[in-house]
């Protein structure tokens, strides 16, 4: 039986994974991986505690949608990424801070 | 009377400008331009010139009328008491004025000549000019203390003029000695008027000295002086002779005349023979009544033993113009010593006829002395152009100059025919008639100075002997002549000068004194006998000693004398006064100042630097105070900010990543806080 402790941990994991890759990486792309994997854990969590929500399956429900807005928006960062790196030539996120001169 | 009072009122006015002529040519020297210094000798000169024949006017005026012209106005005020300036005419007044004149005109003449190419021309004239000023000042002023300043200035003229050629190492410690020498004479001067003023309440001479004057209305009495005690007018009277003796180089302050001879030769005629020297004498003469019997016994005694030392001096010196010095000083010494038995017109008397002999000879020296040099420089030899040992034979190169050294000499011996007869022998026969009222030890006064008589013609002419006759004591040919261009400028004044010299200018008759119109001026002071007999006998036994050294220099017998005994080292070595002086008063003195000075830079200024030490040491500790402690505070203030807002800075620094971490951070924080509290 797995118990909803052992979601919860896979999904701090995966949170804690995908903050430190946000916080790390010097690729915009791998930062963006670093969110899906943690938008990814705060599903795990939707559909963990869906089990105990009294409406039905409304964290299964829930999740679709964040998947689907996570796609849009991952559409949508992909394209600013490519934006950035037209105009700077690097998509390291260090070297981008035109904007504070 | 209304006339009258108008010629007084003139000869006041041409006494001042007889003063103020000879102040008019020392501006005019002073200012003129680099390129225009020929000028100098004219100027002065005319000043000169123009001042004789005023005070001749003035002399004709006061001397023949005998009465006195005294006018003053209110100088300053001080309290209640009136200071008065103004001018004193009286037969010594005029006299002196006279006389200072006639003796600067040929000086003045012959310096034209003299000083010629020398590169300080002007400044040369402007000092005479200013001696002038300052000693006919002198001699016309009707107070102390004018008296006093112009006493000073003409010793420091005289300063000035010792000093001339102040590149020669002599000149320079010659003036200075001269200086100090005078200046203890002036403490003795100033103590003297301070001490009259404190009795008296005026400084006015005519007021004071005149013969109802206040010195004589005030008698010695109960050890009593007016209100003051004896010994204030003891003291005032060893201040008068202390100035007396420095002025007039009377033993023990005379050591300085001998070295004023550095400077140049014209100006030993005019200041250090004639005029300046003498003021010492005329300053007894101004104060005489102030003077009581012992004291002018203790004059006569000093004067006396003055003339002898000096004399005996001159006898072995080998420097031309040395031996003229110490002349001097013995002549000065029998006018001193006249003055302290009484002989009181005598002694001016002989002043005047000696100022102008000695003024001859002085000059007579200059030209020989000229004369060497010149050989010197020509012949390229290395000898001092003063030293008679070098002379010899002069009388053929310099034939006129020879015949007034004569006469010169002659009338400095006292010959007859000769103004040094009258003058000199009217003194000894009063010296002696005064030591027959006294008695005991008192006959030594005149034996003494007879003496001296015999000393001075035995060394005068052993002088013109020595520089005139035989033969040069070179070892060169100067056989093909050299004679020296003598110019009018050295004629004029030789002739002019040796023609007073002689008696008829004097006195008529040749023999007789009290028969010459300067004794019969001073008509107010008795003059004693006359005496036929001692001149004569001091004559006869002048004359064998002219003889006998002229036998000993020229014709060369054997010098009988030991040239290496005590007397003859004494006589040399000048009584060994400045070795002594040197050791007893000098080398103290230096001692003592460096005493002082040594206190001075060791504990007065070792004070004063520890204080400055302790203030640098504290000054040192604020400063560190300042530096790390105040100024430490502030830039640990600037630095914490510094570090604050470095760390704040990097929160806004553009990085996304550190945007987040920090964010991340805060939200750490905020939890751990909310779990532990």
């Amino acid at each position: 039986m797995i118990s909803l402790t052992n979601y919860l941990i896979v999904s701090v994991a995966l949170f804690c994974i995908g903050m430190y890759m946000v916080l790390s990486k010097h690729n915009a792309i791998q930062i963006l991986i670093g969110i899906e994997l943690m938008l990814n854990a705060a599903n795990l969590n939707l559909v963990a505690f869906g089990k105990y929500d009294s409406a039905n399956n409304a964290g299964q429900i829930f999740t679709l949608f964040t998947i689907v807005m996570a796609a849009a928006t991952t559409a949508v960062a992909l394209a600013i990424i490519l934006n950035v790196y037209k105009q700077y030539k690097t998509i390291d996120p260090d070297k981008i801070d035109k904007l504070g001169d | 009377m209304k006339t009258n009072l108008i010629t007084n009122t003139l000869t006041i006015n041409l006494t001042l400008l007889v003063v103020l002529l000879p102040l008019l040519a020392f501006v005019i020297n002073f200012l003129l331009p680099k390129n225009q210094f020929k000028w100098a000798g004219l100027v002065a000169n005319l000043a000169i010139f123009f001042s004789l024949i005023f005070s001749a006017i003035i002399f004709s005026r006061v001397w023949e009328s005998g009465h006195i012209l005294h006018q003053r106005m209110v100088w300053f005020t001080i309290g209640d008491t009136n200071v008065y300036a103004g001018l004193l005419l009286n037969n010594l007044s005029v006299l002196m004025l006279l006389l200072v004149n006639l003796i600067a005109l040929p000086v003045h003449i012959y310096s034209t000549a003299y000083m010629k190419g020398d590169e300080n021309y002007n400044r040369y004239f402007a000092y005479l000019s200013f001696f002038c000023f300052s000693m006919l000042a002198l001699v016309v002023v009707d107070n102390l203390v004018l008296f006093y300043g112009f006493w000073e200035l003409v010793g420091f003229t005289s300063y000035l003029l010792i000093g001339f050629w102040f590149n020669k190492e002599k000149a320079v410690k010659a003036n200075k000695k001269a200086f100090i020498m005078n200046r203890i004479g002036d403490i003795g001067l100033l103590t003297a008027i301070i001490i009259i003023f404190t009795q008296f309440h005026t400084f006015d001479i005519d007021l004071l000295f005149s013969s109802k004057g206040l010195v004589v209305q005030t008698i010695l009495k109960n050890g009593f002086w007016g209100v003051l005690p004896a010994s204030y007018q003891y003291l005032a009277c060893a201040g008068i002779f202390m100035a007396v003796f420095a002025k007039s180089a009377q033993f023990p302050l005379h050591t300085w005349l001998p070295d004023a001879m550095e400077g140049p030769t014209s100006v030993s005629a005019l200041i250090h023979a004639a005029t300046m020297v003498a003021a010492g004498v005329f300053l007894l003469g101004r104060v005489y009544p102030f003077f009581i019997t012992p004291e002018l016994d203790i004059l006569a005694i000093v004067g006396c033993f003055t003339a002898f030392m000096a004399a005996t001096i001159a006898l072995t010196q080998n420097d031309l113009k040395r031996i003229l010095a110490y002349s001097t000083i013995s002549q000065l010494g029998y006018m001193v010593m006249a003055m302290g038995v009484g002989a009181y017109s005598q002694s001016l008397f002989h002043l005047v006829t000696h100022a102008f002999f000695k003024c001859l000879l002085f000059l007579v020296a200059g030209i020989v002395i000229h004369h060497m040099q010149h050989i010197k420089e020509e012949k390229q030899l290395d000898i001092d152009p003063q030293n008679i040992q070098n002379m010899g034979g002069l009388s053929k190169q310099l034939p006129l100059v020879f015949l007034v050294a004569i006469i010169g000499g002659l009338a400095l011996i006292g010959f007859p025919f000769t103004s040094g007869f009258l003058s000199k022998d009217s003194i000894l026969v009063q010296t002696a008639s005064w030591s027959w009222g006294k008695g005991g030890a008192f006959y030594l006064v005149p034996v003494i100075s007879i003496i001296t008589t015999l000393f001075t013609a035995f060394y005068v002419t052993r002088l013109v002997v020595k520089v005139f006759m035989g033969k040069s004591k070179l070892d060169i040919d100067i056989e093909h002549q050299h004679t020296t261009k003598i110019n009018l400028a050295y004629t004029i004044p030789l002739l002019f000068l040796a023609i007073c010299s002689l008696f008829p200018i004097w006195s008529l008759i040749p023999f007789s004194y009290l028969n010459s119109w300067l004794i019969k001026g001073f008509s107010l002071y008795p003059v004693g006998e006359g005496n036929i007999w001692l001149p004569i006998i001091i004559s006869l036994l002048s004359t064998i000693f002219v003889i006998f050294a002229y036998l000993l220099y020229n014709k060369s017998i054997k010098n009988i004398f030991p040239q290496q005994g005590f007397f003859y080292k004494l006589s040399y070595h000048e009584w060994y006064f400045d070795v002594y002086y040197q050791k007893l008063i000098v080398t103290p003195i230096l001692l003592l100042a460096n005493g002082l000075f040594w206190f001075d830079r060791v504990i007065i200024d070792g004070f004063v630097n520890l204080l400055a030490k302790i203030t640098i040491a504290l000054s040192k500790v604020t400063a560190w105070t300042d530096k790390y402690i105040v100024d430490g505070f502030l830039n640990f203030i600037v630095a914490l900010a510094e570090a604050i807002a470095n760390f704040v800075r990097k929160f806004q620094g553009g990085k996304v990543q550190y945007y987040l971490f920090s964010m991340l951070v805060i939200l750490l924080v905020l939890f751990i806080l909310k779990t532990v509290f």
